[in-house]
């Protein structure tokens, strides 16, 4: 041993340190290729034809002028392509060719020379249509006679969920107190900062490649191939970085077979970008929907029942958003203990547009009612909000009536936290004291929790991750992993994991997670899950290469491998930190020594969670995480104007594995809620968007960005890597009924409707003055 | 239509020589006509008259009393004026509430004035200083000089009494008379970045209470921003008390003609009026 080596290294953890992410750098100077910078030889522009009609047959589609123009090398209608059918109820078709039943509906694309090109060949095309009666709300489309959307749905029914637990009659008629309430929530939508892009390429032997924005590389081809009747195993999915997901890119939606069909048509690659407009209009929204909820409370402020009916306007087609009452009414039926709960969740078909997944997936709307809903209990019994949530909030060893396994729960701990940080009980009563006097600037404070799944989501039949791990001979580590990177930092996640199990620095760690031929399969990037599923498979991995390192070390010298660490590039003795070997020696020494030992391994790791069976019992997700969170704000009883001066967030995260990154999700996630409560509308009139525009749908800026401090419960979860949870949807979440219950309390007046624009509250505070 | 000509004449003359035969689009910093011809809600004509590097049509100078500002200053410029901010602070209280720093950089005066929209910020302080605007032509194979009352400026939305061939070259306005207080309020649901729902200016000379020199200037609640004339007439020459400012606010209501659209209701419009008019006469009345 030289004496260089005799140096002792200290044991030292990356886990809970600031790592910046590793794609920062380039984002931040513009070098980042997205799909929209990408140029492939002989690449052409594709440009879809929408209609301008929201319900209408087909009559004709004239597209002898836009082929004959120079540089146009393909016009496509539905009656060019086999009549094939995808998404998740399979209701949706690339191009429509009998009738248009959306404002987004594709009835023509074209793929030419230019984008200039495109567009003129796209103003040439003459569709001739006979407009049919169409119907907007979801009511009105399950009344008697209502327009038929789908002729195989003459009843306009689109998805059913159901769930009862107890007795809600009997426990209604023993109920102290019932009340009844009605809300609405909005159509809102994802905002990307990158607008749509996809490229298509065929072989000539009738492979795809596709670089496309999706946040499900592998079931992606699988939900992608039946619009283009080619077998999923023939596609290649390639995902250079993307500007913003959210949800939005966890189905398939009609630009992307169009594109592939205008590549096959014209053999050539093609790519299909969104303006912003088109964004607006045509990319998927969150689910609106319509809730009627009874509650009945007792005097002593306990929760006796709860029946929530849930009306969604499906629009045209099924993407995700109809599904999202899976996870909606585990809020209602979880999270405080309602003896006897129901829930009904139907969606019906309308002409309006489609909803698909958004950031908390349901629940956004399940806990702005949900929060709502309690604060407006607490006082029927006249208590105060947080000892009324105290009461009723779950305890650890709990199980939800759905089955939701809370083995650890620590709602209490968050809310207490909570209240105490932000000295919430004085500030509350003096708000409500203020109301009176005169003055038009208004103080209140609100308080929301929320529970979702923090240990992924068992909604397909596996919710495994898979991960490739190999270590070269100079002791750089890539590690190929299923799932995506869209922003949300998990590149930077899981270098730590193998930093902490290997001891080898962040900038010696290669992360491959953008080509579905060599990446193992992975659901997709949603339910809070990355974190949790991907990591538990990197930190797997990693220990199964730590222990063949070690084991190979060991073998070398007189002792153990348990009784060796590897630190700062080096095999340590554990207990003292002396450096035995340098570990790109000894894995040189692995590889071409007499063992021939290449250090490369693989894990699919399968979370312990279990599908909901038909009635929606089952423990859904390896983990559960609950939050509460404060808003104080100032209200201008003037102009109604609403002003979030501060959000206070404290969470169950289990473990922070990177601060930088959490502060990030959470902080980002407030953001996504603050528009949610006050700004956010795509507005809709006869199925057409109004506000295609950042000049007219209003996102948070940062001047309206509140101060934001937050609190990491760390429970250190013993399914979670490194005690991890996911964390990343109840940021968006909780904050929005947390800053309407602050308005609540700050001017006595209950909004059942997000946004909270200052109209609507001037509006409602002139309605109550005269009242 | 397609541009067939781009100019970038240097001079004022070199400009109006190449606008004497109409038929082109004067460009300043672009920020209201690329959105409105990106979104076909305007068409470029033939020739395109880049105007940005028409030196003499910038800056800001004070002579004998009158306030010229080039039409080329840009928000920005007026932002971060030192004698604005000393003399005049309602107009650098309006760049304030204008746009973003990026569109505040490029936002050119005389383009948010010719742009003519209701909403147009920086027109309302300046119809509080009775501001006139400067238009050149090319008549006769001369430079062509008219002066106009910003107010009579506008003919309805997007709609001006300016000629096609004709460039507004500067805006004018006196020192304000000793005493003179302006102040200027705009809504949106978000602080920045915002096409106001109503915006407003009220000006006065306060003494002893009576108001004197009053104006009222309104945006985004009729076709053109408008004087409140009759508001003004309720104010002037009075002891501003609490009867009086009610009888403002109902004056102005009735000044107004709000409409509905994406961005609010003309209930609020006429709300917010009321909600401005009270809050703005309680500080200049102060
Ligand atoms: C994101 C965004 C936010 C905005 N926010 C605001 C806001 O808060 N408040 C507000 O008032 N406006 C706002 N605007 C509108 C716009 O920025 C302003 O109206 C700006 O002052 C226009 O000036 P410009 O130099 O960019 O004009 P341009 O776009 O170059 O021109 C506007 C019009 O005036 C004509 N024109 C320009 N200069 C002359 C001239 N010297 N003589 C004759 N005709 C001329 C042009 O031909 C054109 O028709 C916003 C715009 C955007 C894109």
């Amino acid at each position: 041993m030289s004496a260089a080596m005799e140096k002792s290294l200290a044991k030292k953890t990356v886990i809970g340190t600031r790592v910046p992410k590793p794609d920062a750098p380039d984002k931040a100077t513009g070098r980042t290729r997205y799909i929209n910078d990408m140029v492939l030889p002989r690449m052409l522009v594709g440009k879809i034809l929408h209609t301008d009609r929201v319900h209408a047959k087909i009559i004709s589609i004239d597209t002898r002028a836009a082929k004959a123009l120079p540089g146009v090398h393909a016009v496509l209608t539905g009656d060019d392509i086999p009549e094939l059918r995808f998404g998740p109820t399979r209701d949706n078709f690339p191009l429509k060719s009998k009738k248009v039943r959306c404002i987004r509906d594709e009835v023509a694309a074209v793929a030419a020379e230019s984008e200039e090109i495109a567009d003129q060949a796209i103003a040439l095309i003459k569709v001739e249509y006979k407009d049919l009666k169409p119907v907007f709300s979801a009511s009105e489309a399950l009344s008697k006679g209502a327009p038929v959307v789908h002729e195989d749905h003459p009843d306009n029914r689109s998805l059913y969920y159901e769930f009862s637990h107890g007795d809600i009659a009997a426990a209604e008629a023993a109920s102290d107190i019932v009340v009844e309430h009605e809300f609405e929530v909005p159509y809102v939508t994802h905002c990307c900062m990158g607008p749509s892009c996809v490229l298509a390429d065929f072989d000539t032997t009738g492979k795809l490649t596709i670089y496309s924005q999706t946040q499900y590389p592998y079931n992606y081809k699988m939900d992608l191939a039946p619009a283009l009747g080619i077998h999923p195993g023939d596609i290649r999915v390639i995902q250079p970085p993307v500007g913003g997901a959210f949800g939005s890119k966890l189905d398939v939606y009609p630009f992307e077979p169009i594109c592939a069909l205008l590549a096959k048509a014209t053999r050539r690659p093609v790519k299909l970008t969104f303006s912003r407009e088109e964004e607006f209009i045509n990319s998927p929204t969150r689910q609106p929907v319509e809730f009627r909820i009874r509650s009945g409370v007792n005097k002593d402020g306990s929760l006796t029942f709860r029946s929530v009916d849930a009306l969604l306007n499906n629009g045209a087609y099924t993407s995700w958003g109809p599904t999202t009452p899976v996870i909606q009414m585990r809020t209602f039926t979880g999270h405080f203990r309602v003896p006897a709960v129901e829930y009904k969740g139907l969606a019906a078909y309308t002409n309006n547009v489609y909803a698909g997944s958004f950031r908390g997936y349901g629940n956004v709307q399940a806990t702005f009612v949900t929060a709502s809903v309690m604060d407006m209990l607490a006082e029927e019994v006249g208590m105060d909000p947080i000892a009324f949530r105290l009461k009723n909030a779950q305890k650890s060893g709990e199980v939800t009536p759905q089955g939701s396994i809370l083995d650890d729960c620590r709602l209490g701990d968050c809310i207490e936290i909570a209240a105490g940080k932000t000295d919430f009980l004085s500030k509350h009563a003096a708000n409500i004291k203020n109301r009176d006097v005169p003055g038009t600037r208004k103080y209140g404070i609100g308080i929301a929790t929320s529970i979702h799944n923090a240990g992924g989501a068992k909604i397909h039949k596996s919710d495994g991750c898979g991960t490739i791990l190999k270590l070269d001979d100079y002791a750089r580590a890539t590690l190929i992993t299923g799932a995506s990177e869209i922003g949300q930092g998990i590149d930077a996640v899981l270098s730590q994991i193998v930093m902490e199990e290997l001891g080898i620095p962040f900038a010696d760690i290669t992360i491959v997670n953008n080509d579905s031929a060599l990446g193992p399969w992975d659901v997709g990037v949603h339910a809070s899950r990355t974190t949790f599923i991907a990591g538990n498979s990197a930190l797997r991995a990693a220990r199964a290469a730590r222990k063949q390192v070690l084991d190979a070390a060991a073998k070398q010298s007189n002792v153990t491998a348990e009784q060796l660490d590897l630190r700062e590039g080096h095999v340590v003795q554990a207990d003292n930190g002396v450096a035995i070997i340098k570990l790109d020696r000894l894995l040189r020494q692995m590889h071409f020594g007499e063992d021939h030992e290449l250090v490369m391994v693989t894990d699919y790791y399968e979370p312990n969670s279990e599908p909901e069976d038909r009635n929606h019992v089952g423990n859904l997700s390896a983990s559960w995480a609950h939050g509460a969170y404060v808003a104080e704000v100032e209200v201008d009883t003037g102009t109604g104007e609403v002003k979030v001066l501060k959000i206070t967030a404290v969470q169950d995260v289990g473990r922070v594995i990177n601060r930088l990154g959490i502060e990030g999700q959470m902080e980002g996630g407030i953001s996504v809620s603050l528009g949610y409560a006050l700004s956010e509308q795509l507005q809709m009139e006869d199925g057409k968007v109004l506000n295609p525009s950042f000049r007219d749908y209003k996102v948070p800026t940062a001047p309206e960005t509140p101060e934001i401090e937050l609190h990491f419960v760390e429970s250190d979860c013993k399914e979670g890597p490194m005690g991890a949870k996911g964390i990343a949807e109840l940021p968006a979440i909780i904050p929005a009924p947390a800053i309407a219950n602050a308005v609540y309390n700050a001017i006595g007046v209950r909004f059942f409707a997000p946004p909270l624009t200052p109209e609507k509250v001037a509006r409602a505070l002139h309605q109550a003055s005269f009242q | 239509m397609n541009i067939e000509n781009y100019e970038v004449p240097v001079s004022i003359v070199e400009a109006v020589q190449s606008l004497q035969h109409g038929d082109a689009t004067i460009l300043a910093g672009g920020t209201d006509l690329t959105p409105q011809t990106t979104s076909g809600a305007k068409e470029f004509l033939r020739t395109l008259i880049n105007i940005q590097h028409i030196e003499e049509m910038r800056g800001i100078s004070v002579d004998d009393g009158r306030y010229r500002i080039g039409g080329l200053t840009t928000v920005t410029d007026i932002l971060e004026s030192a004698l604005l901010a000393a003399e005049v602070p309602v107009l650098v209280d309006a760049a304030d509430h204008f746009a973003s720093s990026q569109i505040r950089n490029a936002a050119s005066l005389a383009g948010n004035i010719c742009n003519a929209s209701p909403a147009g910020d920086m027109i309302i302080p300046l119809l509080l200083l009775d501001a006139e605007v400067e238009l050149a032509g090319w008549i006769d194979g001369t430079l062509s000089m008219r002066s106009i009352a910003l107010i009579d400026f506008f003919t309805g939305p997007g709609k001006t009494a300016m000629q096609g061939n004709e460039l507004l070259t500067s805006i004018v306005f006196a020192a304000p008379v000793e005493g003179f207080r302006a102040e200027f309020l705009k809504s949106g649901p978000r602080p920045a970045l915002e096409i106001s729902m109503v915006s407003m200016g009220v000006a006065a000379v306060q003494k002893e209470g009576v108001l004197s020199n009053v104006r009222v200037a309104i945006g985004a609640v009729a076709p053109t921003p408008i004087r409140a004339r009759a508001t003004e007439a309720v104010l002037e020459g009075q002891l501003l008390d609490e009867s009086l400012v009610d009888e403002a606010a109902a004056a102005a209501g009735r000044e107004v003609s709000p409409i509905d659209d994406v961005r609010a209701s003309a209930w609020y419009r006429s709300h917010l009026t009321g909600v401005y008019i009270r809050r703005l006469l309680n500080v200049v009345g102060n």
